[in-house]
């Protein structure tokens, strides 16, 4: 509850903030959000995902500041209901929990992604008119993926890729199979997909490597991802409740690795993007967790003798009850 | 039952992992052995991170073996000053291995150097236990004088300088021989994330000529801070030990290897060493297996966030 009326308190400050950009329109450095939102306006609504498609290029980073931009969505749309025409559909997500911890108790979790089409013009949850894809992604880490061939009868690693960053989880959530929602250009431009995912070789394997190659170690990243329950895909995942309510419930497994996490929001009408939400999930180490992980990895002198004494101690506590048998 | 482990990052089964500290505790206890050997292969089996498992594997030698020692050292087993001598050499072998695992590791080499390790050391030594204990069964059943250790014998090592006398152990020898051998099983000890007994306890007998019983209880004395040493050293070069794991097979393991030492006591040396033997064998043919064995995934995949 206390999150919800700090929200609406954010959304009303930016409405604010949007409204006096609106009036100040000029020269301001293009943002994405706007243009994608300014562009359908423009042509009157028609053919509004290539513009969006197109803008996001020119931003690598858009999804990652889509959030921000959805209040300029609820500004244009006020704007638009003067015109006589229907309200655009945008849509309002969350989370159901924005930090998990990680305790000892930890055995993964599911978080669950729900939000409202706001304007939605479904008569009714089975309608189908909209699509939902929701995308769950961890941070980026660097990995190095090696490939062994058969030397002299022995499997030896004798090829190695280094890779950049590579999202250490990636959940997608959808209404339907993601390949009929849009299309692959809009699915590689917005990194939707196991196949489209951001998996960024290092330049100096990609010099190295020989061509098409990269591409294999590509796919057994997601391939070994996949296998570890990493990667996810659900096609029919995202369920509309009511006729603008709809929710997805995403799982965490257990060795979902620790770090910020990021969820996409995507709505689409026939193939047409009509907005996009983000949210940021927190997965965090707590109590005796955070406590052990902090001392091994900043005091790992300390950590290490402390093993030691603690395994001693153990093992010398252990052998007491055992102390009056004769000897043999 | 499940509790989540810190630094392997993973939901472990608490039951599973004190069944598997009990049985490698109980033949810890029983051969005198760290029973690192069998834990780190175990642990990487059930999905433990390598690097983990071997470092873990390493605080679990030291409480393992520390009830070990206790119970050899109040049978009188040990050899103080021979175990002080192993030490010395083990303590320099340790330190030079975590660093070359770290090496190893940055270049991709390590699961291979790790299992060549593990076939080559755990096959030779394996065999020739197989096959001496084989003999003295033998010669004990047909009556056959044993061919019990004859104090009299000298060879090469027996020449070397700097001799000293080792009274438990009935040996008056050259510091070097176990020096060097104390070394040269830490530095495969820290590699192949074991104490090392497998390879300590053969080269102290059949190099050495220490009485058996001797060379379990010196062996196992040395483990324990050859252990402790690799444990700070895998803390701070690869952030690899996890403390929570380690007491789950600590618990399980101490009161496994107080019913193996008293096992132990009840078999004769010569069916002890065929046990072992078999053991040894068994976990080699396993590993060479994964070797040969065309690999269902022929990418693997390292994160080396542990290893900046």
């Amino acid at each position: 509850m206390r999150m919800r009326g700090g929200r609406r308190a954010w959304v009303s400050a930016l409405l604010a903030a949007a409204a006096t950009w609106w009036a100040s329109a000029g020269p301001v450095p293009a943002q994405d959000g706007r243009e994608r939102l300014g562009a359908p306006r423009a042509d009157d609504g028609q053919s509004s995902r290539k513009p969006a498609a197109r803008n996001r290029k020119a931003d690598p980073n858009a999804p990652a500041v889509a959030a921000a931009r959805r209040s300029d969505d609820q500004g244009a749309d006020k704007d638009a209901t003067l015109a006589p025409r229907p309200a655009r559909e945008t849509v309002e997500a969350d989370v159901s929990t924005r930090t998990i911890a990680v305790t000892s108790a930890f055995a993964g979790t599911e978080i669950i992604v729900f939000g409202s089409v706001v304007n939605s013009r479904q008569p009714s949850a089975e309608a189908g008119t909209y699509d939902i894809i929701v995308v769950l992604e961890g941070m980026p880490i660097p990995l190095t993926v090696r490939r062994k061939t058969n030397v002299a009868g022995l499997w030896i690693n004798t090829d190695a890729v280094d890779f950049e960053s590579v999202p250490s989880y990636y959940a997608i959530a959808s209404t339907r199979p993601i390949e009929e929602i849009a299309d692959p250009t809009f699915l590689e431009r917005n990194a939707i997909g196991h196949g489209y995912a951001r998996i960024a070789p290092a330049a100096r394997s990609v010099i190295a490597a020989k061509p098409g190659e990269i591409r294999d170690y590509k796919e057994a990243v997601v391939r070994i991802k996949q296998g570890d329950g990493l990667y996810l895909k659900e096609d029919y995942a995202v369920i509309f409740i009511g006729k603008s309510l709809f929710r997805a419930s995403i799982a965490l497994p257990a060795n979902v690795p620790v770090g910020p996490m990021t969820a996409r929001v995507y709505l689409f009408r026939e193939g047409d993007l009509l907005s996009t939400f983000q949210s940021k999930v927190r997965l965090e180490r707590s109590g005796i967790e955070l406590w052990l992980y902090r001392a091994a990895m900043h005091h790992p002198l300390y950590y290490g003798l402390s093993a030691v004494l603690v395994a001693t101690l153990a093992g010398w506590l252990a052998s007491l009850p055992f102390r009056r048998r004769p000897p043999a | 039952m499940h509790i989540y482990l810190p630094i392997a990052e993973m939901s472990a089964n608490v039951l599973l992992f004190l069944g598997m500290g009990c049985a490698v505790g109980f033949l810890a206890g029983l051969f005198g052995v760290g029973g690192g050997f069998l834990m780190t292969p175990l642990l990487i089996f059930s999905g433990i991170p390598a690097a983990v498992a071997v470092g873990t594997g390493a605080a679990q030698i030291v409480a393992s073996s520390a009830s070990g020692a206790i119970a050899q050292y109040r049978r009188n087993t040990v050899d103080i000053k021979m175990g002080l001598v192993l030490l010395a050499g083990g303590v320099l072998g340790s330190v030079i291995g975590v660093k070359m695992v770290r090496i190893l590791r940055l270049a991709g080499q390590f699961d291979l150097f790790v299992s060549l390790a593990y076939v080559t050391f755990l096959g030779v030594i394996g065999t020739l236990m197989l096959i001496e204990s084989l003999h003295a069964i033998q010669a004990a059943r047909s009556g056959a004088p044993i061919a019990r250790r004859r104090s009299g014998q000298h060879n090469w090592i027996h020449k070397l300088p700097f001799k000293m006398r080792f009274h438990r152990s009935k040996l008056y020898i050259s510091a070097f021989p176990p020096m060097m051998i104390g070394a040269f099983v830490g530095f495969l000890g820290a590699i192949m994330g074991a104490g090392g007994g497998f390879i300590m306890i053969p080269a102290l007998i059949y190099l050495l000529r220490m009485p058996t019983n001797i060379a379990i209880g010196t062996s196992l004395f040395q483990i324990v801070f050859v252990a402790a040493v690799t444990t700070v050293m895998q803390s701070t070069e690869n952030y690899s030990v996890d403390i929570v794991l380690a007491l789950i097979l600590i618990v399980s393991g101490v009161v496994g290897a107080q019913y193996g030492a008293a096992a132990g006591a009840r078999l004769k040396g010569e069916h002890l060493r065929f046990l072992l033997a078999a053991l040894v064998l068994l976990v080699c043919a396993r590993i060479g297996w994964d070797l040969i064995v065309t690999p269902p995934e022929l990418f693997s995949i390292t994160s080396l966030g542990g290893l900046r």
